[in-house]
């Protein structure tokens, strides 16, 4: 019996570390690309897509778990397509109506969750062939690795091109006497394809040596 | 049976925070509009729904607000207009004074110009060439002095596509708005 708890416990906590670092979404499968490049100039709007992205992958996961036995092999893309619009309608709904500023900053990047590659992904792969508990926590651990990943990039892409993070200045420019000299690159596309580029070499490169 | 459900899913949620979400256009649309008329009370639709050309065979409907001051008076319309940017749609407030004869300025909903460069149309050294500048016809030039208020504005360095951008907004929407306004009586024919 207490190997078998054991053994639960093992997968739960694999099944959670996974997402952060040995299959994290962005870093490792390459998956998410387009929200990773695209809304990751600051870490805020890099912040809020990640907890969208974690409400969505949970409740979609939640769902075709549950519906899983029910799904026709054919109709199956179809439903998860389905039920992840109904939750990033949800989610971009909130937005607007509590985080207007965000909801704008963010502009289509929330309703292209939808083609959002992690969450199709991780329903196809984890939630239509296991029980709710292991889709949660895939999602969860999913979820937080795939923000995790957003925010290393948007902070690093924030604090070079503005010598802020989470708009708080840090780093004082020229033009208020100190040294800094602010890197508009870095807030373009340009700067999210260099930081990711170098982000994954670095990591690759760790990864080799351990 | 999912269709449904879900579908239910979303008029629920819609239906929670559908006023709310109105309510934050309306909002944001009154705060951008007060910081060019800071004397204005309170603003009211005077015409919903103009059909204002937009180039190129595109019809836009846009509303008009009437400013009131405090005693209830007009001192101002504003309205929201909106044309392509380097990058994506540029969308704003114009507001102008009572009578269409002065410009007080405009108030940017939305753009995704290019960081540091067109943005820089949301800043006071090209938003402040607006303020009280003959509401007619604009002309963009790439040298000039931004302090002079006429009708030439001059451009952002690196961004002309973005600073263009404004002015044909402003260019395009400005007499339809004028002549409909004029045209229904709600302010002389300002000459």
């Amino acid at each position: 019996m207490a190997d078998n708890s054991d053994i639960t416990s093992g997968i739960y906590k694999d099944t959670l570390l996974a997402g952060l670092w040995r299959e994290n979404p962005v870093f490792r499968l390459l998956l998410g690309m387009c929200p990773t490049l695209a809304v990751t100039a600051a870490v805020k709007p890099a912040f809020t897509m990640g907890c969208c992205v974690i409400f969505v992958l949970v409740c979609s996961n939640i769902v075709v778990s549950l519906m899983r036995n029910l799904l026709k092999p054919h109709l199956r893309i179809l439903m998860f397509t389905l039920t992840i619009a109904t939750f990033v309608t949800i989610a971009d709904l909130f937005l607007k109506a509590f985080q207007p500023a965000m909801s704008e900053a963010l502009g289509p990047y929330v309703p292209l969750i939808i083609v959002n590659c992690i969450i199709i992904c991780r329903a196809e792969a984890c939630a239509s062939k296991n029980g709710l508990v292991i889709s949660i926590i895939d999602a969860v651990g999913m979820g937080i690795g795939f923000t995790m990943a957003l925010c290393i990039l948007a902070s690093v892409r924030e604090i070079l091109a503005t010598g802020a993070i989470f708009e708080i200045q840090i780093l004082a420019s020229q033009r208020e006497g100190g040294w800094f000299v602010p890197w508009v690159a870095m807030s373009m596309p340009v700067g999210a394809f260099i930081t990711l580029g170098l982000l994954l070499g670095l990591i690759n490169f760790v990864t080799k040596k351990r | 049976m999912a269709s449904f459900f879900f579908g239910l899913l979303i008029a629920a949620a819609n239906a929670a925070w559908q006023e709310r979400i109105l309510q934050n256009e309306e909002d944001k649309f009154n705060n951008l509009a007060r910081q060019m008329l800071p004397d204005a009370n309170s603003f009211e639709t005077a015409v919903e729904n103009i059909e204002v050309d937009t180039g190129k065979g595109k019809k836009k409907l846009t509303s008009v607000k009437k400013a009131l001051a405090t005693d209830g008076t007009c001192i101002g319309w504003a309205f929201k207009c909106e044309g392509s940017g380097f990058a994506d749609k540029i969308k704003l407030i114009l507001v102008v004074d009572a009578g269409f004869q002065q410009l007080k300025g405009f108030g940017v909903l939305a753009s995704y110009e290019t960081p540091g460069i067109g943005d820089q149309i949301k800043l006071p050294y090209y938003r402040n060439q607006f303020i009280g500048a003959p509401a007619e016809k604009l002309i963009l030039s790439k040298i000039g002095d931004p302090e002079k208020i006429d009708s030439e504005i001059v451009a952002i360095s690196k961004a002309t596509i973005s600073s263009q951008a404004v002015v044909d907004i402003v260019n395009n929407f400005l007499p339809q708005i004028k002549d409909y306004i004029v045209t229904k009586g709600l302010i002389g024919n300002g000459g």
